[in-house]
């Protein structure tokens, strides 16, 4: 064990860690590039109709061209996607404290969370608009029913993780049951919370997508379902490579948001990698 | 911390401030009745460091956990200056082996976690931690996360977070027991300095006949499970103590008879005794 603090290694793994932007963004970019390159050659070799497979280039220019209509549609996509996934982390997270807390919740509500995500979205989806109505409830329904499971698992697990050596140290310092909570649990679970929702904001996506596909008159999934019988099929490519960057950027905000709200949990993963006790 | 009254006034200052009497705990195990502590007397004045030292399985920890107010004894009673405490959970200081500092809190935040969980503003027990900072090897490393601290000094801070509490009696579990035995043989004299500046009393539970030695004024052994005080031993070593003691002819005399006393209760006494 040593007596000194650790600065020292921390320093030099660094750039271990931290890997330079080239270095980070370099390998994946090179195959980004690699396959767009083969694509546009292929369809261009092969003669591919455009209907049927456009190639990168045309895409693109689509992307340019509509770039009004897409922004559009684009915005009431986010807006279901951030409106659905804000519901399910109050909901997910009020509801794994409940369970965590109280094992009559827990045998009440676990198995219906649990069964909640083996019916099938897309079966659901058509009786939400029965039931809701067009208008933007329903595609936020789909976004909540889909995205909640991953943050009630979490956080439950987080919550429960808790080491209770910790909690009987709170209560020897005189910890109330809320302080407990507020200052040892809670805390405790949000990396837990944090890996949730790292699927969760992928998942709110897909969500969107599948309620606009049921019934929509906008949104980016509304777009591909109307483009694709008009064999508009680089507007359905543009639609697509839309919705997978928002959903990178979504995941790149939680990571972000991530290591702001726990810079320790990076120094203790970092130890850790490091074999440090 | 240094604000406690050398002594309380009237007649309290002659009763103990934590006494058991006939203290009795049994589990049960798949239905089955496990004794593991069976009537347990014991005092510790007030200003006293006692040690509890005994075979592993002994129920130490157990009695800690039920002096502490986190278990109640299926038997016996619990005093603290002379009236039955039934609400000591919270009054009573408790350190344990790990060091339980909170991941997500930075070294100074951890140390003032009792001042705030009693209602204390997080800017009010700052300052009044950073004061502390020095004496207990942590000054520069007041904003440091835990996971960069070595055991030592995570320690030290555990330390710091229990003495900042300010409650008149503290326990400790093997507080040293995580240590290799160099950070030991320096953290021992560490706690020595502190608690001879500071009066509190301390019950110490460890593994270690030395260490037990070498802090205490009384030592109880005790037998293996189900733990019965053994025998109760009058440290006779003048303070200020030093390491340089445990040399000392009326040092290796009682560590001779504590390990003999261990060594009839069949168990294997600890790992540092060999070494002196």
């Amino acid at each position: 064990m040593r007596e000194e603090p650790v600065h020292g290694a921390g320093a030099a793994s660094r750039s271990r860690r931290y890997p330079s932007l080239v270095g980070q963004w370099g390998p994946p970019g090179v195959i980004l590039l690699l396959a767009l390159a083969a694509w546009e050659g292929a369809v261009r070799l092969f003669h591919v109709q455009r209907w049927l497979l456009p190639p990168p280039s045309s895409i693109g220019a689509e992307l340019w061209e509509s770039r009004s209509l897409l922004l559009r549609h684009t915005w009431v996509t986010l807006e279901e996607v951030l409106l659905g996934f804000a519901l399910a982390l109050v909901v997910g997270v009020a509801l794994a404290t409940a369970i965590a807390y109280s094992r009559i919740v827990e045998r009440a509500a676990y198995p219906f969370v649990i069964a909640s995500q083996t019916v099938p979205i897309v079966a659901i989806a058509p009786l939400l608009l029965i039931w809701i109505g067009y208008g933007i409830w329903p595609k936020v329904m789909v976004v909540v029913l889909i995205s909640f499971f991953p943050i009630v698992v979490n956080m439950v697990d987080g919550l429960k993780s808790v080491d209770p050596d910790m909690l009987s140290m709170a209560r020897t310092l005189g910890a109330s049951r809320w302080q407990l909570f507020t200052k040892v649990q809670a805390p405790a679970s949000v990396p837990f919370l944090f890996s949730g929702v790292r699927v969760a904001i992928a998942m709110s996506v897909i969500g969107a997508v599948i309620g606009e596909w049921v019934g929509a008159s906008a949104g980016l999934g509304y777009l591909m379902m109307r483009s694709a019988p008009q064999f508009l099929t680089d507007r359905v490519f543009a639609s697509i490579f839309i919705l997978s960057i928002m959903g990178i950027a979504l995941f790149a905000l939680v990571v972000l948001a991530e290591r702001y709200a726990m810079p320790w949990y990076q120094w203790e993963k970092r130890e850790k990698a490091l074999g440090g006790r | 911390m240094t604000s406690t009254p050398p002594h309380a006034p009237g007649g309290i200052a002659s009763s103990p401030k934590i006494e058991l009497e006939g203290v009795c705990q049994t589990f049960l195990i798949n239905g089955k009745p496990l004794p593991v502590l069976q009537g347990i007397d014991l005092r510790v004045y007030r200003g006293e460091f006692v040690s509890l030292i005994g075979p592993s399985g002994c129920g130490k920890s157990t009695l800690l956990n039920i002096i502490a107010g986190l278990e109640e004894p299926t038997q016996g009673l619990i005093r603290t200056d002379g009236r039955q405490a039934h609400g000591r959970l919270g009054a009573i200081g408790y350190m344990h082996q790990k060091d339980l500092l909170l991941p997500w809190r930075t070294v100074l935040d951890n140390a003032v976690l009792g001042l705030e969980l009693r209602g204390m503003s997080r800017s009010q027990a700052r300052r009044q931690a950073l004061g502390l900072m020095e004496q207990f090897g942590l000054k520069g490393f007041e904003g440091s996360y835990p996971s960069l601290l070595s055991g030592g000094m995570r320690q030290r801070a555990a330390f710091l977070r229990t003495v900042l509490a300010d409650q008149e009696v503290i326990l400790l579990d093997e507080p040293f027991g995580a240590l290799d035995a160099l950070t030991r043989a320096n953290m021992q004299e560490w706690l020595l300095g502190l608690w001879e500046s500071w009066g509190k009393a301390v019950l110490m539970v460890t593994h270690d006949v030395e260490e037990a030695l070498l802090l205490s004024d009384r030592l109880y052994v005790l037998t293996a499970r189900p733990g019965r005080v053994k025998m109760v031993l009058s440290v006779e070593l003048k303070r200020p103590r030093r390491y340089e003691m445990v040399t000392s002819e009326a040092f290796v005399r009682m560590k001779a008879q504590v390990i003999a006393t261990l060594r009839e209760e069949g168990s294997r006494p600890t790992q540092s005794e060999g070494q002196a």
